[in-house]
């Protein structure tokens, strides 16, 4: 009986703690900044490495790469890049090895959809999905990477 | 190159520096010694001596250094007990006799068996055997020693088809044992003092495209001594005998083998399938294997 | 008169309480089980053969689906076993980083293990409780390496990301946050005579047996037996650390349940310890080549997961993917027991002691 009580006490004492839980479809939730969302995609800084076709462990990004247009510049320009998301395991893999960050992730998550065509994402869909782009990157396969802050 | 032996001699344990000029004319008596008196482990260590792994010159260096610690001693030992084999063959008569003589007398015959095979492998490749810097025996090479003398002892001569230190993976002894032995060492490896390899860690199967192996990697909970035995077997028959009499968790583990490369343990309580459906066909672990339908 | 029949049930794949897609098929005689076989494999996807074509650092995000409850070590042990295979020298910033995330990750896990196995007996605060404080570490990592249970953080030479500024701080301020917290779980459950009625003498063997079922982890230590592979084997820097390691002696339900509240407590003291020593500065990734090739050869290392001892074997041909990855899987082989267990229990005191081993069921499938 006492031990019964003594547990009593304590889930009434709860009665009296500050609320945790938030009302997250009216409250949005903003992640932090190292979250690991769905990508973004900046064709222009794209140099068609393949790093990150190569490093997923799902093999999930296809993308092909056409000749520079401009013809005094180098090197080839992205023509198509796309995320099977359906098989993307948000793993961050591809960022890592990105030389020029042409891909990064965001903070968003919420991309449950109707159907399946939606997800797979293509190269207008990851340019455009431009809101919550990570600033910290820890970028290893960058040149001048930019650590995160450490203490 | 005979300083260096005897500076090795020297800073091992036993020897004192009287014993270092003693210590030359040693292996030319033990070999003879051994060569009469141990036959059979010569004649097996012979074979087993080319089969083993890559560090040869290194390892050679190394067993002979301390073959010829062991063999100074064990000389000594012989000449006082007339030939180390009669009480080594007594030992598996006596199961746990009196531990010191038996134990000692292990040792002198996994030492001239050594020694023996040190030798021939000396006079056969003449002076390259030693380089620059012998490495020094590996910390774990007395454990492993031990085992193995304890096997080849008491359960059969030919039970143990090498046994080498696997310096990766933290200097830990690894035993290839015949399939057939598997379940008598075994047993030997759990029970008997000193050697109480209780717990069994890890049953892994991995499939080398012209053999299967099993590998288990046992522990002392009292000595933390670590060990590693491996079973080979063929690819067209694979079978190895079930330990699971000697300890239980291998029951599953070995499901799971059978499960996914199709190594068959007879002996097993209850051999099915358990990660895959019971009517799957193919053991999807091997290299060879091709689903039989392609679903996914 | 009354027939009675042996009655086969299936405490079936979908079951709240069997942790995940598990299933027993239990043969009863009226309330009491007279054998039991477990079916497993409904969340075998294949990782090791997965990961015979993939590279060692794209294998670590399937490790942590492995356990999803405790990714971390799990991280860990792969990443130990390759740099011990290369001989890698990890920095001492990253081996502490390392060190907080996994003793966070076995207080997470605890909790996990605690709220759902009381929610299983019965009772409906002490899961939401659990669950509000997991919630803290959970938002720790989240900030660390930007993802809740799936980490991907630990990298063959060190970890990817250091400390964010602040962070920790708050691994300090959440240390007496959790400690009296945990005070107060003991004052809700531990001392409930209808929770001790139901599980004291539930599942009891000894030591012997479990030696030779090869239990690990808390599973092993209620019967007594002092095998913690931070104590006997230690790996990273563990041996800096002061801490105890909790046994039991009757090996039954209760015991185990006390050992893992009391191991939350004693990793509390080593994160105390760690953070109080954390270095100010230093590299978190080694020296590492490009193209991480251990040499050929093999290699089994276990360390202590918060289930028992998970152990990677990985066979090497000196290419960049493993030949052959075995993992030993904790909750695979503490589960072999529970066949034996059941036998003659009741009902009720299946779910006890099925919840009493702790299991993950993805990582008894692998």
């Amino acid at each position: 009986m006492k031990g019964l009580l003594k547990g009593l006490g304590v889930t009434l004492k709860s009665l009296t703690d500050k609320k945790v839980t938030t009302s997250y479809p009216d409250v949005p939730i903003t992640m932090p900044d190292r979250y690991r969302g769905i990508q973004h995609f900046e064709p222009d800084k794209c140099i068609v490495c393949n790093q990150c076709a190569r490093i997923c462990p799902t093999e999930c990004i296809t993308l092909t790469g056409k000749a520079n247009p401009d013809p005094e510049k180098k090197g080839k320009v992205i023509d198509t890049y796309d995320i099977n998301f359906e098989i993307c395991i948000l793993c961050d893999l591809c960022t890592e090895v990105c030389p020029t960050e042409a891909i990064v992730m965001t903070g968003n998550f919420e991309l449950a959809s109707y159907s399946r065509d939606e997800l797979f994402k293509d190269l207008k869909w990851l340019d455009d999905n431009n809101s919550n782009v990570r600033q910290d990157n820890n970028n290893i396969g960058a040149p001048a990477a930019a650590k995160g802050g450490a203490k | 190159m005979s300083d260096e032996k005897e500076k090795e001699l020297e800073q091992s344990a036993e020897p004192k520096s009287e014993e270092a000029a003693p210590a030359e004319a040693a292996p030319a008596e033990a070999t003879p010694a051994a060569a009469e008196a141990t036959p059979k482990p010569a004649a097996e260590s012979a074979p087993s001596a080319p089969a083993a792994p890559a560090v040869d010159p290194e390892r050679e260096a190394k067993l002979k250094a301390a073959a010829e610690a062991r063999a100074a001693r064990a000389a000594a030992k012989a000449a006082a007990e007339a030939g180390g084999e009669a009480p080594a063959a007594a030992a598996p008569a006596g199961a746990g006799g009196e531990v010191d003589p038996e134990k000692a007398a292990k040792i002198a015959a996994a030492a001239e068996a050594r020694a023996a095979r040190a030798a021939a492998k000396a006079a056969a490749e003449g002076g390259e055997a030693a380089p620059a810097e012998p490495k020094p025996p590996s910390p774990k090479q007395p454990q492993l020693d031990e085992a193995a003398a304890l096997i080849r002892a008491s359960v059969a001569e030919d039970a143990i088809e090498e046994a080498y230190i696997n310096e990766l993976n933290d200097h830990m002894p690894t035993l290839v044992i015949r399939a057939d032995r598997l379940v008598e060492a075994c047993r030997l490896l759990k029970t008997r003092t000193g050697q109480d390899y209780t717990y069994l860690r890890n049953v892994s199967g991995v499939d080398y495209e012209t053999h299967l192996e099993v590998v288990y990697h046992l522990v002392s909970l009292n000595s933390k001594n670590e060990l590693a035995v491996k079973v080979k077997t063929n690819r067209e028959q694979p079978g190895i005998p079930s330990v699971v009499p000697v300890w239980e968790t291998a029951n599953w583990n070995e499901r799971e083998i059978y499960d996914l490369l199709g190594i068959d343990f007879p002996g097993h309580p209850d051999l099915r399938r358990i990660m895959m459906p019971d009517d799957w066909v193919g053991h999807p672990l091997r290299k060879d294997y091709v689903p039989l339908d392609p679903e996914v | 008169m009354i027939r009675t029949e042996e009655l086969l049930l299936n405490v079936g794949p979908q079951h709240p309480s069997t942790h995940g897609v598990f299933r027993i098929i239990v043969k009863l005689d009226g309330e009491v089980i007279t054998e039991a076989t477990p079916v497993m494999g409904y969340l075998h996807r294949g990782t090791e053969k997965l990961a015979e074509d993939l590279n060692y650092t794209q294998i670590i995000p399937y490790t942590d689906r492995m356990d999803y409850v405790s990714a971390m070590t799990t991280n860990y042990v792969l990443c130990h076993g390759v740099e011990k295979m290369m001989g890698l020298e990890v920095p001492e910033r990253a081996e502490f980083m390392r060190l907080i995330v996994m003793e966070l990750q076995r207080i997470a896990s605890h909790l996990v293990w605690w709220g759902t196995y009381l929610l299983d007996i019965g009772a409906m605060s002490p899961f939401l409780f659990a669950f509000r404080d997991r919630e803290i570490i959970i938002n720790l990592f989240n900030e660390l390496c930007g993802a809740r249970l799936t980490y991907n953080y630990m990298r063959v030479g060190g970890v990817k990301w250091d400390a964010p500024v602040g962070w920790i701080d708050k691994v300090r301020e959440f240390i007496p946050y959790m400690e009296s917290k945990l005070d107060e779980y003991h004052r809700l459950v531990s001392g409930n005579e209808i929770f001790l009625a139901r599980i004291r003498g539930v599942g009891a063997y000894d030591a012997q047996t479990a030696i030779d079922y090869g239990l690990s982890g808390a599973n092993l230590r209620s019967t007594g037996v002092d095998w913690d592979l931070r104590k006997a084997k230690p790996y990273s820097i563990y041996n800096r650390f002061e801490f105890d390691v909790p046994l039991g002696k009757n090996g039954d339900c209760y015991d185990r349940y006390l050992i893992r509240l009391e191991e939350i407590r004693q990793s509390l003291r080593i994160l105390k310890q760690a953070v109080e020593q954390f270095p100010s500065s230093g590299d978190v990734m080694g020296k590492v080549p490009r193209v991480i090739r251990p040499p050929a050869g093999e290699l089994y290392v276990g360390i202590e997961s918060p289930r028992g001892e998970i152990g990677v074997h990985i066979v090497s041909k000196g290419k960049a993917e493993p030949y052959r990855l075995k993992f030993r899987r904790p909750s695979f082989v503490n589960l072999q027991i529970l066949p034996k267990l059941l036998v003659g229990e009741t009902m009720t005191n299946l779910i006890t002691i099925l919840g009493g081993i702790d299991i993950v069921v993805g990582e008894v499938d692998c």
